[in-house]
C-alpha cells in the first residue's frame, strides 16, 4: 500500500502491547496482500484477469470489502465505484500525466458498479465486462484500520489508535482519562502553522478524510487529482475535502470519496439520511457540517 | 590586568550600556519565571516525545528511562522535581521543586514541564486525518 | 600610482586572509571547549571581527564574518544547514550593528560597548530567525531570550576587553615596525 501505518496502544506491559501491534501489522500485511492493485498476485488482480471471463474464488476478507464498496456505491448513487480502475489508471499522478479526453471516454463504460457481482454461498466475485478493473483504493485503507483494531482487541489491548495514512480508528481513552484527539488537515495548509484546522475527539469511531491535494497535480492551470466522478471520468469539482465519522473505517474511507464526487449539499444530504457525522470544505473554503457534530469539533481561529 | 586597566578600555558609554544590559537582561529572567502559569499538568517527555501526561494533584513517584539511564520524578503537594538522574552534572536535581516552567536532564534527554490542560490539548493532536 | 593601489589592495587581500584564517582557528579552537551550558557560545572568532572592523574597516570586516562563517560550515559538513543560516544572519547583523555604529558616532563606545553591541545584535537576530524558521513557539524563545542576552552581555563584554588589548598590542607593534 505504500502508506505509513501508525498503531498506538495503551497497555500496562510493554510486552503485550509490543505483541498485539505486531500482530496487527501482520494482520493489515495479509490484507494488503489481498487487495493490492499493483500485485499480481493479489485476488484483486485476479479478478481484474478474470473480468468478462470467469468468477474467481476469493478469501471471506475479499467478500467482505467488496460487500461493503458495492453497499457504498448503492447508497451514494454510484458516485463511490470500486471499479473506477479502467479510468484512474489512465492518470499518472507521479509523471503528472493527464489523459486525452477520447481516452476518458473510450474507457468510461468500463466503470460501472453494477457489473461486480459477488456470491457468498460460492465465495466468488465476478466481474462482468472485459477490460474492468476494480481498484480498493478508497476502501482499503479504512477496512485495514478495522481489522486491525479487531486484532488490537483480540489481543486484550482496551484502548488505542490506528491511522493508515490518515484513516483513523480510535478505541478506548487515553491515560488521561480523555477521548483520542484527531487534527482535521487544512485542505489549503500553507506551513507548520495553519496545518490542521479543526481537532475532534473519537473514542469507538473512525475517521477519514479525502481530499483534493493528496495525489495531485497541475496541467495547464487546472488541477487534476484521484477523487474522479465515475460518471465523467474527471476529478470531482466542489469540494477541498471531506472528513467522515462513523463507526466503521471501511465506510468512513468509501464514503469519504464517495461524498467527496456528490459535492456538498448532495454530501450533507446523504450524511444525515445515513446518521454519519461529517466536514466538508467546498470549492470555495466554506465549512460545510452535519448538524450533530457541531458540539464536539473545535475548529481553530484562522488568523 | 588591573582594574584601572579596564577602566581605560572602557568608555562611559561603555559602562552605562553595560549596566543597562545587565539590569535589563537579569530582570527579565526574574520576570519570565514569575509570570508563567501554574500548571495542572505535569507532562514528562523523553527525546522529545511525551511519555506522561500527570496530574499535578495527585502524590506520586515516576520513574522514566532515558538515554542513560532512570530519571526518577516525583510529584508531591503540587510540585515536581527530579530526585535522581544518571547525569555528570546533576543539574537537574540542583533545580529542586518547581510549580511552574520546566526541568531539563539533557544529558538523559528528560524534561520535565508543567502546562495547562487547554495548551496540552490544543498543541498536540493523536493522530491527523486528511 | 596604479602599483601603489594594486600593492594596497593586494595587502587588504593578504590580511582578510589572515584575518579568516584566525578567526576560523579560534572558532574551531573554541568548538573543542567542553560546554556545561549548552546555549554559552564564547563568540571567540568576534574578537578577530571586533578588531578588523576597527582596525581595517566594515567592509574587511565583512569579508573576515563572511569567509569564517561559511568556511566553518564547509568543513563541519553543515553548510546551508540551519546551523549555518543562524551563524551568517547573527554574524552579518552584528557586524554591520557594529560598523553602523562606529561610522555614526565613532568615539561614543569603545571596544567593550561595540563588543556588547555586536552580541546583542548576533543574539536578536538568531532568536529571531530561530523563530521564524526552526521553532514557531514564542513562548519557548521569550522564555530563553533574557538567559541568552545576558550570557551575551558576559561574553561580549570579555571579548571586548581582549579585542581592546589585542589592537593596543597590534598598534604597538606597527609603531615599533614604523620606527
Amino acid at each position: 500500500m505504500d502508506t505509513l501505518v501508525t498503531i498506538t496502544v495503551v497497555s500496562s506491559s510493554k510486552d503485550s502491547a509490543e505483541k498485539a501491534i505486531d500482530t496487527a501489522f501482520s494482520e493489515i500485511e495479509k490484507l494488503e496482500k489481498l487487495f493490492d492493485f499493483f500485485s499480481p498476485d493479489s485476488e484483486i488482480s485476479l479478478i481484474n484477469k478474470n473480468a468478462g471471463i470467469s468468477e474467481v474464488k476469493v478469501s471471506q476478507d475479499t467478500l467482505d470489502i467488496l460487500d461493503k464498496a458495492l453497499y457504498v456505491s448503492e447508497k451514494t448513487e454510484g458516485a463511490f465505484d470500486a471499479t473506477i480502475g479502467a479510468v484512474i489508471t489512465l492518470y499518472d499522478f507521479y509523471k503528472k500525466v493527464n489523459p486525452e479526453d477520447s481516452s476518458i471516454k473510450k474507457n468510461l463504460s468500463l466503470v460501472n458498479y453494477r457489473y461486480l457481482t459477488i456470491d457468498r454461498n460460492k465465495s466468488t466475485a465476478f466481474l462482468k465486462k472485459r477490460g474492468m478493473y476494480i481498484d480498493l483504493g478508497g476502501i482499503s485503507k479504512g477496512y485495514a484500520a478495522d481489522n486491525a483494531v479487531e486484532t488490537l482487541k483480540r489481543n486484550r489491548i482496551h484502548s488505542g489508535l490506528v491511522s493508515v495514512a490518515g484513516d483513523i480508528k480510535a478505541f478506548g481513552l487515553k491515560p488521561d482519562g480523555k477521548p483520542w484527539k484527531i487534527g482535521i488537515r487544512n485542505p489549503r495548509a500553507k506551513g507548520q502553522e495553519d496545518d490542521i484546522m479543526a481537532t475532534i475527539e473519537l473514542t469507538d469511531m473512525a475517521i477519514s478524510t479525502s481530499g483534493d491535494y493528496e495525489r495531485s497535480f497541475i496541467n495547464d492551470g487546472k488541477r487534476y487529482h484521484h477523487l474522479l466522478n465515475p460518471r465523467t471520468g474527471y476529478p470531482a469539482e466542489g469540494c477541498q475535502s471531506v472528513s467522515i465519522i462513523t463507526k466503521e473505517g471501511a465506510f468512513t474511507d468509501a464514503f469519504a470519496t464517495g461524498i467527496f464526487i456528490l459535492g456538498p449539499e448532495k454530501g450533507i444530504k446523504t450524511l444525515e439520511k445515513m446518521g454519519f457525522d461529517g466536514v466538508i470544505v467546498d470549492s470555495q473554503g466554506k465549512v460545510h457540517t452535519t448538524p450533530h457534530i457541531r458540539g464536539k469539533v473545535e475548529f481553530k481561529r484562522s488568523s | 590586568m588591573n582594574l584601572k586597566g579596564l577602566l581605560n578600555s572602557t568608555t562611559i558609554a561603555d559602562r552605562i550600556l553595560l549596566f543597562i544590559l545587565i539590569l535589563l537582561s537579569l530582570s527579565g529572567i526574574f520576570f519570565i519565571k514569575e509570570v508563567l502559569p501554574k500548571g495542572q499538568i505535569v507532562r514528562i517527555e523523553i527525546n522529545g516525545h511525551p511519555v506522561y501526561l500527570l496530574p499535578i494533584e495527585k502524590d506520586r513517584i515516576v520513574s522514566v528511562n532515558g538515554s542513560e539511564g532512570n530519571t526518577i520524578v516525583e510529584i508531591k503537594n503540587h510540585k515536581v522535581r527530579i530526585t535522581e538522574s544518571p547525569c555528570d552534572n546533576k543539574l537537574c536535581i540542583q533545580q529542586g521543586w518547581i510549580e511552574k516552567g520546566s526541568i531539563v536532564c539533557l544529558p538523559n534527554r528528560v524534561v520535565v514541564i508543567i502546562g495547562t490542560p487547554e495548551d496540552e490539548s490544543n498543541k498536540r493532536v493523536d493522530a491527523i486525518t486528511g | 600610482m596604479s602599483q601603489t593601489r594594486e600593492l594596497m589592495q593586494s595587502q587588504d587581500k593578504y590580511r582578510i586572509a589572515l584575518l579568516s584564517a584566525y578567526a576560523l582557528a579560534l572558532h574551531g579552537f573554541e568548538s573543542l571547549l567542553p560546554t556545561p551550558i549548552p546555549w554559552l557560545r564564547l563568540g571567540l572568532a568576534n574578537i578577530i571581527t571586533l578588531t578588523t572592523l576597527i582596525l581595517y574597516g566594515i567592509r574587511a570586516a565583512l569579508m573576515v564574518t563572511l569567509i569564517r562563517v561559511v568556511l566553518a560550515s564547509l568543513f563541519t559538513g553543515t553548510f546551508l544547514g540551519p546551523a549555518f543560516i543562524l551563524s551568517l544572519g547573527g554574524g552579518v547583523i552584528s557586524t554591520l550593528s557594529m560598523g553602523i555604529v562606529l561610522s555614526l558616532m565613532p568615539r561614543l563606545f569603545g571596544p567593550v560597548g561595540l563588543s556588547l553591541i555586536g552580541a546583542l545584535f548576533h543574539n536578536s537576530a538568531q532568536l529571531f530567525l530561530a523563530y521564524i524558521l526552526f521553532i514557531q513557539r514564542i513562548e519557548a524563545i521569550l522564555l530563553i531570550t533574557p538567559v541568552i542576552i545576558f550570557l551575551g552581555t558576559l561574553t561580549g563584554s570579555v571579548n571586548g576587553i581582549v579585542s581592546d588589548m589585542l589592537i593596543k598590542n597590534l598598534k604597538k607593534t606597527d609603531e615599533k615596525i614604523q620606527n
